[in-house]
């Protein structure tokens, strides 16, 4: 059985995922699915938050690799927040903390993209 | 991070990778979802946003898409790459092949269009046991950095991780498909058996107009009991046989005395009376996949009371098929019109069988029948099965009899 749960939930044009338990399996691509959504609907700012999350591997990896892809497709801004150092690590190996923003925890995370029109 | 220590993390990452892939490769999932982890596994590790798996099909010699990621046309799915015997040939197996090094081939001038569609930088063919059986695609890495050698040396590994996966699944997909045929084989062998078995007792019943489907009803009715009695599956299958094939030995009796209208002599009857020992005859040569057929035939004429024929077997010889045959049998003779009497109705057909019930028929299958037969004419039974085979059956006498002695 899959150990992994998504809430997310949208404030103004700010979306916030809260993925928790272990990123490794395609069943985590709810994640990939949620941002799509966000993003469709219009909504460009994107928080995802690490808090959660135990355990991500070769097949989490790729679905955030999917989408920064499509923050990147979509002009938009993808945030990260309350990494642990592995996550981070994981991250910068693979290329993706270019094309991210990581902040210690979602409220700095909201007064950067406040600042962003 | 240090560029050692960068090195070192990415050995490690690589490594987590192929424990990753085993991992996904040996799960219980169907092929499908596997090889979607699977392609995962590689896009993640090397950081490439756009892949898709192909399964080869060695008939159209062209590669089917089955997971495309990272691409957003709906089309791709029906991405089919041209793969011909002499284009596979060209191939190193399992190594990736930069896409540019290949333009001069037929290969990727036929699958140009496709290529470009899928994103594609790099082709890597799946091989098993020299075996071609699908491929890979991955497009450009993020941010356009160039795939190093250590990741094409992962991708080998993976590569062939890959193939036997999808080898071993082909495999499996053949033994189902292969079971699935022996099945239906089976069903079809089945049916043309049972044809040829009422084939058979069509033929006997043709013998004489009046006893026309006599075989078939009695088979009916034997089942409806048999399924009273809660036999299982494969008896109630034999006791249709039987019911079925219970009159073949009338084969040898000369038409002219099964059609006689008047009292047979007693040359005559002696005839009649080989029949059952005929059937036997016959039947106990085929090897049916029920049991006792031959036994079940040879004593549908005993008498729990010991005086009938061919052995004159005492009650506790007598099999419960056999004295379920014996009253339907007797049952199907009282209700259908004979050359030397009509039909009875169901009132005297009952009073009949209740005369002789303890002598000739047995005791508890008479009631399990008659029970059966009464809820069938309450319609408390929702697929009647004696009721359908008998013509105007008028039940009234027999219904309140019926529910005086409650049988």
């Amino acid at each position: 059985m899959s150990n992994f749960s998504l809430s997310s939930k949208s404030e103004q044009d700010i979306a916030i995922m809260e993925p928790k338990g272990y990123i490794n399996d395609i069943g985590a691509e709810t994640l990939e699915l949620a941002s799509e959504q966000f993003l469709g609907n219009g909504i460009k700012k994107l928080i995802v938050n690490f808090s959660g999350v135990q355990f991500i591997n070769t097949i989490g990896l790729s679905i955030f690799l999917s989408m920064v892809q499509k923050t990147l497709e979509y002009h938009s801004l993808l945030c990260f927040t309350n990494m642990k150092k592995d996550h981070r690590e994981i991250f910068e190996m693979a290329g993706l903390m270019k094309y991210v923003k990581v902040f210690k925890d979602e409220n700095d995370a909201f007064s950067y993209l406040n600042r962003r029109s | 991070m240090s560029v050692r220590n960068l090195h070192l993390k990415r050995l490690m990452f690589s490594i987590g990778s192929l424990i990753d892939l085993g991992q996904e490769a040996t799960s219980s999932k169907d092929l499908s979802a596997k090889m979607k982890a699977a392609l995962y596994v590689i896009t993640g590790t090397l950081s490439v946003p756009t892949a898709a798996l192909f399964v080869y099909h060695p008939v159209r010699k062209d590669l089917d898409l089955i997971i495309g990621k990272g691409t957003r046309d709906r089309n791709l799915q029906k991405i089919r790459l041209n793969a011909k015997t002499q284009h596979i040939k060209q191939f190193t197996m399992n190594d990736p092949h930069m896409l540019r090094d290949m333009a001069d081939t037929a290969f990727f001038r036929h699958n140009q269009e496709a290529f470009a569609k899928l994103k594609a930088k790099v082709f890597l063919p799946l091989f098993a046991k020299e075996e071609f059986v699908g491929a890979i695609t991955l497009g450009r890495k993020l941010g356009g950095i160039p795939y190093r050698q250590g990741e094409k040396d992962v991708l080998r590994i993976i590569a062939h991780q890959m193939a036997i996966t999808l080898h071993n699944a082909h495999l499996f997909l053949e033994l189902a498909k292969k079971a699935e045929e022996n099945r239906r084989l089976y069903k079809n062998m089945q049916r043309i058996y049972h044809d040829t078995i009422q084939a058979f007792a069509a033929a006997i019943d043709a013998k004489d107009g009046y006893t026309k489907d006599h075989s078939y009803r009695v088979a009916s009715y034997a089942v409806a009991i048999a399924k009273e009695l809660g036999w299982k599956k494969k008896d109630v299958e034999g006791i249709y046989i039987a019911g079925l094939l219970h009159d073949i030995g009338k084969i040898i009796v000369d038409t002219s005395v099964i059609k006689k209208g008047q009292k047979l002599t007693a040359v005559e009857v002696n005839e009649i009376r080989k029949h059952p020992q005929v059937s036997y005859d016959i039947l106990s040569k085929v090897k049916f996949p029920w049991k006792d057929i031959d036994f079940f035939v040879r004593h549908h004429h005993e008498r729990i009371d010991g005086k009938g024929y061919p052995d004159a077997l005492q009650e506790t010889e007598l099999s419960e098929g056999v004295k379920i045959l014996t009253l339907v049998d007797a049952f199907d003779a009282m209700t259908t019109d004979r050359p030397y009497r009509d039909k009875l109705g169901l009132d005297e057909t009952f009073e009949e069988v209740m005369k002789c019930c303890g002598t000739q028929f047995d005791v508890r299958i008479t009631k399990t029948f008659f029970n059966l037969l009464l809820r069938e004419l309450s319609g408390e039974v929702k697929r009647p099965q004696i009721l359908p085979h008998l013509e105007h059956p008028d039940a009234g006498y027999f219904a309140e009899t019926q529910s005086d002695s409650d049988m």
